[in-house]
């Protein structure tokens, strides 16, 4: 944290006082940093181990970082550290530019999404322990990368939108409260689990190439609600209207990579492949 | 309701045929290649014996069929991989109406011929 | 906003080696489903000589058979077509949502049984080719 001047002794002279109140400030960090970056170098010849780590950097305002490059860093490894345990160490310690979003640490808030070795996985959630040495870490594949290892997620948050994610129902039980049965829960349940992270979507080849396909998680949110009986069958017809669009549910290949980057298990191809059935079975009833 | 209908067919409606024709063509398939190539040999064949094969009525049908199924699997399977790779807007169009006709136009072709090796008609 | 980076598509193919079973599995359908409907085509057109007269259909047939070339790529269309039948159905199987659990180890045994099965046909299908 820099230091903060909580005193200004003049009122007259506001402009000086900035300068040197910044200027502290800034010496100040540079002390803070250098002395950081001798306890990282200590820290590092304390460490048993130590762990290299590929970090993709891109920044278009930045002269030397307009072309995408790998930058090499080396933190020491503890029992237990995550990828993103090591890329705050890297930030914190080696370069505070490193730029990569994370939030709850704990596989809830679906931030940190990342391509760790080849793979979609969650930061916070995978193990260093289980990679490959040396860890190459790039931004989601088939995202447009904003800096470093930002993606920007616009097209993602717009396909969800786009299934109305949300509960709604015109049919409301008079009185009591809305019920739901436990084997009706059981069936959702999994589909419940989405943290809107966009590993999925990244991992989807269709996704990739045809801009308009809804993806999975935009899906399996429809299905989440479609099976949930609370919201009538009017509400689910309608809800199956949105996604049996030509670039809804039939554009799914069943490549099934969603199902395998899931970080919450979510059996999504499972989910997508039972919203074309109902689909295919209410176009049948034509009567 | 839904804002977008297909020219020919409401939503679902390809793919339901896709996988229909898929069986169908699984079972068929195997048979042609079987009969076409362990049963008669493709080096023997005359037009004797391929007419001999198609007077058959049940033969005759089957074959027909199966161009009909074939015919519709593999152009609408090219469709689907192409609007799966992006294709979009008038391209997509275009190629759709391009798909179609040279679908229609090999299921002509392909009875024209299979009336040229009947006896039966 | 700046200007943000897309790496496009072509990262994927460089990445061949990460691919998971379903991937393959896809890219595999996909190819040999371009290279069967080239083929229906083809045979279509190569049929019609029976519209001719019966005598250019066999001459022309017999002709394309007497090509060793011609034999070698009708193994190939077979392992095409069988590799696309034993796929198609897996694929059958995964839309009907039945053994979604095992889809991959599906797609190894309709793999290894499409190589088996053209081995196996090798000879009958270059009898004569020689």
């Amino acid at each position: 944290m820099s230091t903060q001047v909580t005193e200004q002794e003049t009122e007259t002279e506001p402009q000086e006082k900035e300068e040197s109140t910044h200027q502290e400030r800034r010496l100040t960090e540079k002390h803070d940093r250098a002395d950081m970056r001798e306890r990282a170098e200590a820290n590092l010849k304390d460490a048993e181990e130590t762990v290299k780590l590929k970090v993709f950097r891109y920044d278009p305002e930045v002269e030397g970082k307009k072309d995408p490059r790998f930058d090499t860093f080396r933190v020491p490894f503890k029992k237990g550290m995550t990828v993103l345990d090591a890329l705050i160490f890297a930030r914190d310690h080696f370069d505070s530019s490193l730029t990569f979003r994370h939030s709850c640490r704990q596989a809830i808030c679906g931030s940190d999404a990342l391509f760790v070795n080849g793979r979609q996985r969650l930061g916070c959630k995978t193990q260093m322990s289980e990679l490959e040495w040396p860890v190459r870490i790039e931004p989601l594949p088939h995202a447009e990368v904003v800096k470093d290892l930002v993606v920007d997620m616009e097209h993602f948050y717009d396909q969800m939108e786009s299934v109305e994610p949300y509960f709604q129902t015109d049919e409301l039980p008079s009185g009591e409260e809305q019920k739901q049965t436990r084997e009706n829960r059981e069936k959702v349940k999994m589909s419940t689990r989405c943290i809107w992270c966009s590993a999925c979507m990244s991992s989807c080849n269709i996704a990739a190439g045809d801009n308009e396909y809804l993806g999975p998680a935009a899906i399996n949110k429809a299905y989440r609600f479609a099976m949930d009986k609370r919201e009538g069958e009017a509400m689910k017809e309608h809800r199956l209207n949105i996604i049996e669009q030509e670039h809804g549910v039939w554009r799914c290949q069943t490549q099934f990579s969603c199902t395998e980057v899931c970080p919450k298990d979510i059996p999504l191809t499972e989910h997508i492949q039972e919203l074309k059935r109902e689909a295919v079975k209410s176009n049948l009833k034509f009567w | 309701m839904a804002d977008y209908y297909s020219s020919f067919e409401p939503k679902g409606t390809r793919w339901l045929l896709q996988r229909l024709t898929a069986a169908f063509l699984v079972v068929v398939l195997a048979y042609h290649f079987m009969l076409l190539h362990f049963v008669n040999h493709a080096a023997e064949v005359t037009i004797a014996g391929t007419t001999a094969r198609m007077s058959q009525v049940g033969y005759f049908i089957t074959m027909v069929s199966f161009l009909a199924a074939g015919a519709f699997h593999g152009v609408n399977g090219v469709y689907n991989a192409l609007v799966n790779q992006g294709l979009e807007g008038t391209p997509k169009t275009a190629v759709k109406w391009l798909l179609a006709v040279a679908g229609v136009m090999l299921v002509v072709q392909g009875i024209r011929v299979a009336i040229a090796m009947t006896n039966l008609i | 906003m700046s200007q943000s980076y897309d790496r496009g598509l072509i990262e994927d193919f460089g990445r061949w080696q990460e691919f998971s079973a379903g991937m393959w599995a896809w890219i595999f359908h996909k190819f040999t489903g371009w290279v069967l409907i080239g083929y229906l085509f083809t045979h279509i057109a190569v049929l019609s000589t029976a519209t001719v007269d019966g005598a250019t259909y066999t001459t022309t047939l017999q002709g394309l058979e007497s090509l060793l070339v011609v034999r070698i790529l009708e193994v190939g269309l077979l392992a095409v077509a069988v590799f696309h039948i034993l796929n198609g159905v897996r694929l059958l199987f995964v839309d009907l949502g039945v053994g979604l659990e095992s889809q991959d180890k599906a797609f190894y045994a309709a793999l290894i049984v499409s190589a088996a099965i053209t081995v196996a046909s090798i000879p009958t299908f270059l009898v004569g080719a020689f």
